[in-house]
């Protein structure tokens, strides 16, 4: 017999439906996720993807994960689980809900059959015991030779499967939620900075207008001398100043702010120094991280970097270069506490003492709260699968003519007691 | 009592490497000698060992004050620990003794690894970085554990069936049925877990009716075909839902330190390949009705993937999980 011939939407649900479709992606996206981690991504190593150049970054292969294509494919193998699991739901609903006994031998489960013979009555009976001996639901129907049966354990494994597939979908759905309702930032200051909210947040966008306040940082070390924790005491300010949360955070114990969190990241040394700009004063804080370790002063051309910072906190001592708007070296030298070195004639600097850095990841993740649902669907879908699995006995008792005997057709699946199941059934119609 | 525990600990790492290695010698030794003695002794030996890379693991704990999991050695030790744990399971369970000889290498290798690329001072307790003073740190290397440990037994099963069937398919092609046959002698013998278990093979392989079996070699001692692709599965199955459990505290874990559930960083991408290669096991075998060949090919491929996650990317690919290089 010839297969049967689809068009038009047909052909498109049959190729949305095919598991060979799903198989297809996985292997892509498995294959395209690999080639991630071996071609540098601009977010890990910005030097490495430089030198990629031009035609990798064209083809989104220095973004990856964030392209477009990588995108689709991960929404095309969604459609394809929705529309599997669509399309098996009524199957799944009916096995758990509406079970139906066989009409024939031939509909029996095929992994594990036999045939008991004996008397008709004594063999429905001991049937009956047994099933419901081992738990078995039992639904019964008469058919024209006599009566068949179906048994079901642990049936809700049959819905695994089925939550396996959407907890994938849902996984997907919140990352893109993530992705498209999400933002983050990042700040690094030492203690007594503060920001706005709105200034710190580089990706995406929030509504809420507060201030963010260091009051403290410190690095924190256990008795035999092992550091502990970094530790920042974080203050959010409304615009009028009122302290709204107050709380120490460090890294793993985060603060959250009405779907904004503050996570402990980065924790590093740096100096109070005093500039004297023509007789202006001025408090600088640095660190030793990019970004964060450079003053220029007004009305000159030079950049006061910071180049190492050493000694212990309550001795600090610091190496500095300074460089002209060329980038050209043109001073360095070294600064104990209390010290001043005169920059170029221009100005002078004086390190005042040791400050904390403290590096603050801040985040609103609204997708997130999905992908736990996800998560969570996903492992009890997998232990319905793996560790719940249905067992099902089904049967079909005929008469023998004119005669009070029966013969007991036997299908089940295989599973635990299997056997012992089946001596039971034997044992129980000879014991009658 | 902290500097005599650490007294201990070299002494403890290079038993458990003795361990390892006599007993997968004596294992080859009984698989190819055919001594059931020498394979008996073989499994003494790989629960010693097991029971020194506890004590090992239990010394490293205090001595640190913290779960053994902050640097490579420590990750090797709980590693091998997972996979001999699983295949003793397997063993004592099924029977399997002829396994030994395939996973049992694996912990002694790695240990092997670990003495010639990681220096005691590398390989003593370090401190750790915040980060990793997470609880969910404990579950997420523990699940990782088990479930590498299952794939490695997996591995061995898939490569013992390749074995068995491609010599089978040998002796198929020079002419038919191998007088002799041990196939049957062997489903007979099999335990009764075993001779419950029922499975196609390939269609047409006339491999599946145990037409032809092979009755000589170290390979005469391999359960059949179906037993073998059988137990694959179920500890593929084992495992999965483990790793799907490992990667999900991962998350969990890196949201509560960086606020990124999911980052792409090399490690993550390649539990998630790992994922999807087990996962392509399943679902074929589930819905394709994938066995045999393939099935076991599939599983040989996903251990490929579970040791490039575990070491390769920590050599290759640097990212979050840098700690996690195995010197240090």
């Amino acid at each position: 017999m010839g297969r049967e011939m689809r068009t038009g939407w047909g052909l498109v649900e049959e190729w949305l439906t095919s598991m060979k479709l799903g198989l297809i992606l996985l292997g892509i996206i498995a294959v395209t996720a690999g080639m991630g981690t071996f071609i540098p991504q601009v977010d890990q190593s910005p030097q490495e993807a430089a030198k990629v150049g031009q035609l990798w970054q064209t083809l989104g292969l220095t973004q990856i994960y964030s392209t477009f294509w990588f995108r689709f494919l991960l929404g095309l193998l969604c459609l394809n689980l929705v529309a599997c699991s669509v399309r098996r739901f009524n199957g799944i609903y009916g096995r758990v809900f509406r079970p139906r006994p066989p009409r024939t031998a031939g509909d029996l489960p095929a992994k594990i059959r036999t045939e008991i013979k004996g008397d008709y009555q004594i063999l429905q009976d001991s049937v009956q015991r047994t099933l419901a001996h081992h738990g078995f639901r039992l639904t019964g129907r008469e058919t024209e030779t006599g009566w068949s049966f179906l048994g079901l354990r642990r049936r809700w494994g049959y819905w695994g499967s089925f939550l396996t597939h959407m907890a994938f979908v849902i996984l997907v759905l919140g990352a893109f939620l993530s992705s498209l309702l999400g933002a983050k930032g990042y700040f690094m200051v030492g203690a007594g900075s503060t920001l706005s909210i709105q200034s710190i947040m580089t990706e995406g966008r929030i509504d809420q207008n507060f201030n963010v306040r260091v009051n403290a940082a410190e690095k924190k070390y256990l008795p035999n001398g092992q550091l502990d924790n970094w530790f920042t005491d974080l203050s959010l300010l409304s615009p009028g100043g009122h302290v709204l949360v107050r709380k120490i955070i460090s890294v793993n114990h985060p603060l959250t702010y009405r779907g904004i969190t503050f996570y402990q990241s980065d924790f590093t040394s740096g100096v109070h120094l005093t500039a004297d700009v023509r007789g202006k004063e001025q408090k600088v804080l640095l660190s030793e991280q990019n970004g964060y370790n450079y003053y220029y002063a007004p009305g000159t051309d030079l950049y006061f970097v910071v180049a190492q910072i050493a000694g212990n906190e309550q001795q600090p001592e610091m190496m500095y270069l300074v460089y002209n708007n060329n980038l050209r070296v043109v001073q360095q030298g070294t600064l104990s506490k209390g010290q001043t070195a005169n920059i170029q004639g221009e100005y002078k600097v004086t390190l005042d003492g040791y400050a904390p850095f403290t590096g603050i990841q801040v985040k609103k993740d609204p997708g997130v709260g999905v992908v736990w649902l996800g998560s969570a669907l996903l492992l009890v879908g997998l232990f319905l699968s793996f560790y719940w699995r249905p067992a099902r006995v089904a049967g079909v008792l005929s008469h023998a003519e004119e005669t009070k005997e029966g013969i007991l057709a036997l299908g089940m699946t295989a599973g635990k007691g299997s056997e012992s199941f089946l001596s039971e059934i034997r044992k129980s119609s000879e014991d009658v | 009592m902290s500097q005599i525990l650490k007294g201990f600990e070299g002494p403890l790492f290079y038993l458990l490497l003795a361990a390892y290695v006599v007993a997968t010698l004596l294992y080859w030794g009984g698989a190819l000698g055919k001594k059931n003695g020498l394979s008996r002794a073989a499994t003494w030996v790989a629960v010693a060992g097991l029971v020194i890379n506890t004590v090992t693991i239990v010394v490293r704990m205090l001595i640190a004050h913290r779960p053994p999991l902050a640097n490579g050695y420590e990750f090797i030790l709980t590693f091998c620990w997972g996979i001999v744990a699983v295949y003793l399971f397997a063993e004592f369970r099924y029977r399997l003794r002829a396994l030994g000889s395939f996973v049992l290498p694996v912990p002694a290798l790695l240990l092997l690894f670990v003495e010639i690329a990681i220096s005691p001072a590398e390989r003593s307790s370090t401190v750790i970085m915040p980060a990793l003073k997470s609880q969910w740190l404990t579950i997420h290397v523990a699940t990782a554990m088990l479930a590498y440990g299952a794939f490695a037994v997996s591995f061995g099963l898939g490569v013992m069936y390749l074995l068995k069937e491609r010599k089978m398919r040998a002796a198929a092609r020079i002419g038919g049925p191998v007088p002799g046959d041990s196939g049957a002698d062997e489903r007979r013998a099999a335990s009764p877990a075993e001779s419950s278990m029922t499975g196609g093979l390939p269609d047409g392989s006339g491999l599946a009716a145990g037409v032809v079996e092979v009755n000589s070699g170290i390979l005469a001692r391999f359960p059949a075909l179906e037993v073998l692709d059988e137990l694959a599965y179920k500890v593929v199955a084992f495992g999965f839902p483990l790793l799907t459990l490992c990667i999900i505290t991962g998350a969990v874990w890196a949201n509560y330190t960086w606020g990124t559930y999911w980052s792409w960083d090399p490690k993550e991408t390649w539990s998630l390949i790992t994922w999807l290669v087990y996962a392509g096991y399943l679902h074929v075998r589930f819905t394709r009705g994938w066995k045999g060949r393939p099935a076991a090919w599939l599983a040989v491929l996903g251990f490929a993937a579970v040791l490039f996650t575990f070491f390769g990317v920590n050599y290759f690919l640097p990212g979050l999980h840098s700690y996690a290089n195995p010197s240090g």
